[in-house]
């Protein structure tokens, strides 16, 4: 890389960093009244969009790093390459099903939305009549490609034949479930709800074939009224039984033995080891070898007889010391470390955001 | 304002006095005035770590943890820099785990820097870098794995640290390496105190970096943050005094300190003729 061309990034970063922090720094320092006239916080939700993709274009630098890591190792056959193995073949499975999971929450969601815009267009149907009638104020949306509003009559017939569909799909469904396998209690319970949600739509649907080509009467309105609120129901329901079958899929519970049962166990087992090690550092840091470990191991030993009824049985005031030190020289301990770091983050953030780097940040000796 | 703090009038002098401490002492140290910094025998500890690394040829280890971008990563940086243009000299392996992507990124131009600083560019390996897990018990088992298989003699362990700092230290101490830990977390320093051989409390975490390099513009912020700390120290004397007075004249109105930083711009409105 040239010096011409080390100086322009060095540049360019100095001030997207400069950039990046004004934002911050007049939204820390302006008062609200000032923000909002600006249009500060406007630009929050952009910015914080833009956190998200450079985060995820990070994940993606440590997801080449692991195959290249880990793979180079297990193609040389280096030292430790069966953990390796081990560790790809984990990512290669959590990748999988997450992309399996993913790909059939999709088909759900699509699924449920099929059913979901059966309420949706008969709904749809009374607001476009009111506008049309002049009953109601607004700009009509469903215009066929020709540019004209189809007949009520002809939407109405086109809305019993779409919900007729969707559920002769709905009770194939229901039937496959009660055919492949056994059901618990709440499974069935919840079939039982969708049966009854699809058979009163049925209904319903039966009563709107007998509406008129032309308008719609107040009856009518009722009565789609009336279809929609049970389709609605019906979208519930529907959505519940898909989202439990989703729940017991192949993928998800692949997903759980990996996350739930192995993962998670692991992460537990990694914090177990906690109780060993305070143990063993404990023993190291409370023998007595100068003034200051002295010094320590008493507190240490105040604070945990402090904590527990035998302390207090050992000396009444033993919970009392126990909470002075932990409120006065341990918190004023704690205050001033908070405090020095606190003041030094400020000046490196500072330093940073005015990009006065030392040259090894800010420049390539190539 | 939903989420966000914002600052009184009182912080933004803060902020403004911490600006102008930083150019001041920026132009002082430029201009050939030498900031005393006292001994920091954790520092001390670190280079001759990395000589007995040499001697027995083992590699460095040196994790900055949990730490996201951000003014403690480039504290860390400033030492892992230095560690590295060392271990580049004595032509060690040094060992870099990872715990964020993002950080990676950072950690891995700095690194590459340094090795070029020391004028051994060629001898930078990206794979020293080995990102572990963004999980924080997934990337200590990680450690302890990578601890126990490259069997370093010295590791630094610099940033922001959480429950697994005790589980990364013991990993340390039982291959026999020689540990320098710094944290910013008041809680595991203790930890760090009880299993590593040197600890920077604090602080010293950001004052390590210009400790090993003088740099002027390091040596200039270490050198604004003691002036501001002083001041901060003055504060804190101030709301002790009025604190007094008032417990023995209740009566008495005087201006507190918190008074003046919690005010907001409407009252400073009415206080400025």
């Amino acid at each position: 890389m040239s010096a011409g061309r080390v100086d322009v990034r060095a540049r360019l970063t100095r001030i997207a960093t400069f950039l990046g922090g004004i934002y911050f720094f007049f939204y820390f320092v302006c008062p609200e009244s000032m923000i909002e006239q600006w249009g500060i916080q406007e630009a929050n939700e952009p910015i914080s969009n833009g956190f998200i993709v450079v985060g995820t274009m990070a994940i993606g630098l440590g997801i080449i790093n692991i195959i290249s890591a880990h793979g180079s190792k297990v193609i040389f056959k280096r030292r430790g390459w069966q953990y390796s193995v081990a560790l790809l073949v984990g990512f290669l499975a959590i990748i999988t099903t997450t992309t399996a999971q993913w790909i059939e929450s999709v088909k759900v969601s699509k699924r449920v939305h099929g059913v979901q815009v059966i309420g949706d267009f008969a709904q749809r149907i009374i607001e476009d009549d009111q506008i049309v009638s002049g009953r109601k104020e607004g700009i009509v949306k469903s215009v066929s490609p020709a540019g004209a509003l189809p007949q009520v009559g002809a939407r109405i017939s086109a809305l019993v034949s779409y919900s007729n569909l969707q559920l002769r799909k709905i009770n194939s469904e229901v039937n496959e479930s009660r055919a492949m396998s056994r059901l618990s209690q709440a499974e069935s319970e919840l079939l039982i709800e969708l049966e009854q949600a699809s058979r009163d739509l049925e209904a319903s649907a039966i009563i709107l074939t007998q509406i008129p080509r032309d308008s719609l009467r107040s009856e009518d309105e009722a009565a789609l009224q009336a279809f929609s609120q049970k389709a609605a129901r019906l979208a519930s329901a529907f959505s519940l039984v898909m989202r439990k079958n989703a729940s017991t899929s192949l993928s998800q519970r692949v997903y759980d033995l990996l996350y739930n049962g192995v993962f998670n166990q692991l992460g537990s087992a990694m914090f177990a080891l906690l109780g060993v090690y305070i143990a063993a550092a404990a023993y190291r840091a409370f023998r007595i070898r100068s003034v200051e470990s002295a010094l320590m191991m008493i507190a240490a030993l105040i604070v945990m007889l402090g904590q527990i009824s035998f302390g207090k049985h050992l000396y009444s005031e033993m919970p009392a010391i126990c909470q002075w030190l932990l409120e006065v020289p341990n918190s004023a301990a704690f205050r001033a470390i908070r405090l020095g770091a606190g003041v030094a983050g400020l000046m490196l953030a500072i330093r940073m955001w005015l990009s006065i780097e030392s040259t090894s940040f800010t420049t390539r000796n190539k | 304002m939903n989420g966000f703090e914002h600052a009184t009038p009182g912080v933004l002098i803060l902020v403004a006095l911490a600006m102008l401490l930083l150019f001041r002492e920026l132009r002082r140290i430029r201009g050939g005035h030498q900031h005393f910094i006292r001994r920091i025998p954790g520092i001390d500890a670190l280079e001759g770590a990395v000589g007995r690394c040499a001697e027995q040829g083992r590699p460095v280890m040196f994790t900055t943890a949990l730490t996201d971008v951000g003014p403690v990563l480039f504290a860390c940086l400033g030492v892992l820099q230095a560690v590295a243009k060392k271990v580049a000299r004595y032509k060690l392996k040094l060992v870099v785990p990872q715990y964020s992507p993002e950080t990676m990124a950072v950690v891995e131009d700095s690194l590459r820097a340094a090795y070029h600083e020391a004028g051994r560019g060629s001898a930078f390996d990206p794979q020293s870098l080995v990102f572990l897990s963004s999980e924080q018990f997934a990337f200590a088992s990680g450690y302890m794995g990578l601890m126990h298989r490259e069997k370093p003699g010295a590791a630094c362990l610099f940033g922001v640290f959480a429950a697994e700092s005790l589980v990364l230290a013991e990993a340390g101490q039982q291959v026999g390496a020689r540990q320098v830990a710094a944290s910013v977390s008041p809680e595991q320093v203790a930890f760090f105190i009880c299993t590593c051989d040197y600890t920077l409390i604090g602080e010293e975490l950001f004052g390590a970096s210009a400790y090993m390099s003088r740099e002027p513009v390091q040596v200039a912020t270490l050198a604004a943050q003691d002036r501001f700390k002083l001041m901060m120290c003055g504060v804190i004397v101030w709301g002790v005094l009025c604190a007094t007075i008032t417990s023995w004249w209740p009566t008495l109105r005087i201006v507190m300190p918190q008074d003046v930083l919690s005010a907001d711009w409407s009252t400073w409105r009415a206080w400025l003729p």
